[in-house]
Parts: structure tokens; C-alpha cells; sequence
């Protein structure tokens, strides 16, 4: 899976199930502070996420470190390529 | 203690006949069915009954997402009845935050959908990590009342009741208590229901749906007819504003109607069983709160959902209670059993009806069972008359009664 292609996909995640205005999808955009998500829907994140990438998130550390959207971008690209290493 | 006197002052509600009070008592005025053939239902193994009254939801996108996302459907009809009534009472919105404004708002389970969809999500593989974090706040008991509180952004009194098809009339007689106490000077009581197979099928196990009408949904439920074969789930909500009578007047606030007496008691012997007794007790006790005769009341808006034993029960309790004089109707037949929302849906429509001089009639009533004679029925069309003391029956399975008698303001 391509950066491009995790972008898009991450993008409608946001789009989908936080109702985000597209031009605010920028990779610099603070997942707290400009996109206005809390604490819950970070939970919801996570569950959407795993369902759209077929990844399992929920207990993995390094989601605490998320801050922005190329955070996201970033972890999911290196959980893909993880996998591909499995 | 000097009780303080307790006013409705405004009506919010979403019924199968669409948002607005107005849209409801046009239906009820045009002499609709809102009950149809429900798609979808036909494969669930074992459900008889295929038909509701269902509800359109309009115009969710305009509740904020961060209050929506901890809403199942029920919660949105409660929240845009409640933004209803408060505007239709005229109410500062600043009195939100006050402390001093609170709500009582009921239903059956939570979102029946959520439930529903929470066991389909987590059982298939046992697997909790596909819950969203939302599901909880959809499916707890007291959802309606807590997102009613939450967008609002009341900060009084918050509770719910949970008494099945009797949850909006006692959240009615709570916030009643409260503002009489004087621990409250605003209340948003009522309830809130939502059609679902699970939900009719846990009438129809016990034998107490309509089944007989599913090609011609119209014609049922029936209320007290000789044809009558079971109740018909609708859905919606329905808020009504209570306001302490001082706090009305003082800001000049239209008065809708005054509520004179609440009574609520359980049968104490059958959880589905309806019991006559217990129903006469009911209503010997509101009447007697409110200081009235059973000969000073001019309408009773029964609960009569077309059940067999039910609807034949009311009308002996309300015959034995008020003989055949008092005129008396089931709205039912218009919008099916709204369940946990019913007695606030249908206070509100009666209210409307009455102040344009109108009682509704019972749709689908032609021919008056021979256990439901003895009561004075409005049939055909409505009645035009001047009401001015209303008592509104609600009952529920568990045995429960519960009893309102306003006067009209």
C-alpha cells in the first residue's frame, strides 16, 4: 500500500466519521486543537482505522504519540510495512 | 409546606406524523393512517406482526456532531422535541444554566438499534475492539435524558424513567414533584421510543401485537373495536415544558394548561396481566391529588392500545370510574403505540385539539366491543366541544399505572 493510498483512505476516515471538511485534511492539521477531536472519538479513530486498514492499533503504544494527521498517515505506512515484513 | 402550582407551558414533539405538534394534530384533524407494512421485517423467524408507524428523522445533521455522535434515533426525536418545546414555551436560554432547569426523559431500553447493533457487532467473533466508544452512550437507559440535558446544556435536575409504555407520563409526574417542591422551576418531561423488530417481536412472543392486518395496515391498531387484534409500535418523542406557575406569569408566558393531580401505582399482582383495580385506583387517586369528582372531568384520553385484555380492562375502569357521560378516545389509531413517548405525544395532541375546540375521535374504531361498551367513545368524527379538565391514562406492562388530570389554561 502506497503513502498516497493510506492518505486517501486516512483522509475519508476523517471525512466519514468526524464530518471534516476536506481542505482542513492538511498533514500539518493538530488532531486535537484544529480538527476538534477528543478523547472519545480517538477511541473511535482507532476502531476505524483497524477497519478500514485491517490493522490491529488498540493496544499498540506508539498511537499515544499521534499528534497530527501525517502522524497518522506515518504509523499506519509503517504497521503496513511491518506486515509485509511478516 | 406551601406546594407551588405546576403549568405546562409549551410542547415539542416527532411522531409518525413528522416533527411539530402542528403536523401531528394535521394528521390526526385529516384522519390518516401512519401505520404501514413494515419492509424487511418478513425475515425475521417467528415475528407475526409486520407493521409500525414509523418516524421520519429530518434535519439531524443540525445537532452539533459532537452532541449527536451520543445519540441513537430515539435521542434525536428527545432532543428536537425538547428544542421544540423550549422555543414553543419562549424560554430565555440562558435559563439552561441557571440550575434551575432540569429534565425527566424516558424510554422503554435505550436505542434499540444501538442494542441491537452493539450484540451484532461484538458477538459473531467475540471481539470488543469493533465497538465504537459511542455504543455505550446509545444503548444506557437513560440516553434520552442525558443528551436532552447535554445539548441543551442544562445543568439541573436530570433523570429518566424507565417504565415501559408509562416512561413519558411518570418523567411527567417527576418533574411535576420536583418543580411543586420548588427544587426546580423548569422541566423538560417526557419520552422518547424507537421502532425496531426487536421491539415489536417482544410484544408479539407474548401474544400482544397485531397480526391480523398486515396487507392493510390502516385499519389497525383498533382501540376498543369488536375487530381489534393487538397494539402497533410507532416511535418518536414528545416533550412537554413544566413550569412553576409564579416563574410562567412572571414572564409572561402562554399557559397551556395547569396540571391538577398525578397519581402512579403498581397492580401488585401481574407483570402483563392488565388490571381494572388497579386502574380505578389510579385514577380515584390523581382525581382526588387534583381535588376533582370524576363528574368535573371533561375528557379522557385513554391509553387503549387495541390489546384484547388491555383495551377491555380501561373501559370497564374507566366506566366504573366516570360512567358513559365523559367523552373519551385512544389516539392510537393514528400513530400506533409510541410506547415509552406515548402519553407526552398524545397530551400534546389533545391539548392542541382541545384548544381549537376539538376531542379527537379514536381512529378505527366502527364498532364498539361488547367489553368496551359503557364509556362515552368518540367515534367518526371529532367532537366539537369545550373541554376544560383533561385526565390522560398511561399504563405498562409490570403491573405499572400512571394518571395525569390537567386543566386547560
Amino acid at each position: 500500500m502506497t503513502k498516497e493510498e493510506i492518505i486517501k483512505l486516512t483522509n475519508k476516515v476523517f471525512e466519514d466519521a468526524f464530518e471534516i471538511d476536506p481542505e482542513k485534511l492538511t498533514p500539518q492539521a493538530k488532531i486535537f486543537d484544529e480538527l476538534g477531536l477528543d478523547s472519545l472519538d480517538i477511541v473511535d479513530l482507532i476502531v476505524a482505522l483497524q477497519k478500514q486498514f485491517k490493522v490491529q492499533i488498540r493496544e499498540d503504544e506508539r498511537v499515544r504519540t499521534i499528534r497530527t494527521l501525517e502522524d497518522v498517515y506515518n504509523f499506519i505506512l509503517i504497521l503496513k510495512q511491518e506486515e509485509e515484513k511478516k | 409546606m406551601q406546594l407551588r402550582r405546576v403549568v405546562i407551558t409549551g410542547m415539542g414533539s416527532v411522531s409518525p406524523f413528522g416533527r411539530g405538534v402542528a403536523a401531528l394534530t394535521d394528521g390526526i384533524e385529516a384522519g390518516r393512517s401512519a401505520v404501514r407494512k413494515m419492509e424487511g421485517w418478513g425475515q425475521y423467524l417467528g415475528l407475526r406482526s409486520l407493521v409500525g408507524a414509523p418516524a421520519e428523522m429530518k434535519d439531524e445533521k443540525l445537532i452539533p456532531r459532537l452532541n449527536r455522535r451520543s445519540m441513537g434515533r430515539l435521542s434525536i426525536f428527545a432532543v428536537q422535541a425538547a428544542q421544540d418545546a423550549v422555543a414553543d414555551a419562549g424560554l430565555d436560554p440562558a435559563l439552561a444554566t441557571t440550575g434551575r432547569m432540569g429534565c425527566v426523559v424516558g424510554s422503554t431500553t435505550g436505542s434499540a438499534i444501538s442494542i441491537s447493533q452493539a450484540f451484532e457487532t461484538m458477538l459473531p467473533d467475540h471481539d470488543l475492539t469493533k465497538l465504537s466508544s459511542m455504543q455505550f452512550f446509545h444503548c444506557i437507559s437513560h440516553t434520552a435524558t442525558m443528551n436532552v440535558a447535554q445539548c441543551l446544556k442544562l445543568n439541573g435536575w436530570v433523570m429518566a424513567t424507565s417504565a415501559a409504555c408509562a416512561s413519558a407520563m411518570q418523567a411527567i409526574g417527576a418533574g411535576y414533584d420536583l418543580i411543586r417542591l420548588g427544587r426546580q422551576d423548569v422541566m423538560l418531561c417526557g419520552g422518547a421510543e424507537e421502532l425496531h423488530p426487536t421491539v415489536t417481536g417482544s410484544f408479539d412472543v407474548l401474544f400482544a401485537t397485531s397480526v391480523k392486518y398486515n396487507d392493510t395496515p390502516e385499519q389497525t391498531p383498533r382501540p376498543f373495536d369488536r375487530d381489534r387484534d393487538g397494539l402497533v409500535c410507532g416511535e418518536g418523542g414528545g416533550i412537554l415544558v413544566l413550569e412553576d406557575y409564579e416563574h410562567a406569569v412572571k414572564r409572561g408566558a402562554p399557559i397551556l394548561a395547569e396540571i391538577l393531580g398525578y397519581h402512579t401505582c403498581s397492580s401488585g399482582d401481574h407483570v402483563s396481566e392488565s388490571s381494572r383495580p388497579a386502574m380505578v385506583t389510579c385514577m380515584h387517586e390523581a382525581l382526588r391529588a387534583a381535588q376533582l369528582e370524576p363528574g368535573q372531568v371533561d375528557y379522557v384520553n385513554a391509553h387503549a392500545t387495541a390489546t384484547m385484555q388491555g383495551d377491555k380492562e380501561e373501559a370497564e375502569a374507566i366506566a366504573e370510574v366516570f360512567g358513559a357521560k365523559v367523552p373519551v378516545s385512544s389516539l392510537k389509531g393514528y400513530i400506533g403505540h409510541t410506547l415509552g413517548a406515548s402519553a407526552a405525544i398524545e397530551l400534546a395532541a389533545s391539548f392542541a385539539g382541545i384548544r381549537k375546540g376539538l376531542l379527537y375521535p379514536t381512529l378505527n374504531l366502527q364498532n364498539v366491543s361488547p367489553e368496551c361498551q359503557g364509556v362515552g367513545h368518540i367515534m367518526g368524527g371529532a367532537l366539537k366541544r369545550e373541554a376544560r379538565v383533561v385526565v390522560k391514562n398511561s399504563f405498562a406492562f409490570g403491573g405499572i399505572s400512571a394518571v395525569l388530570v390537567c386543566r386547560m389554561g
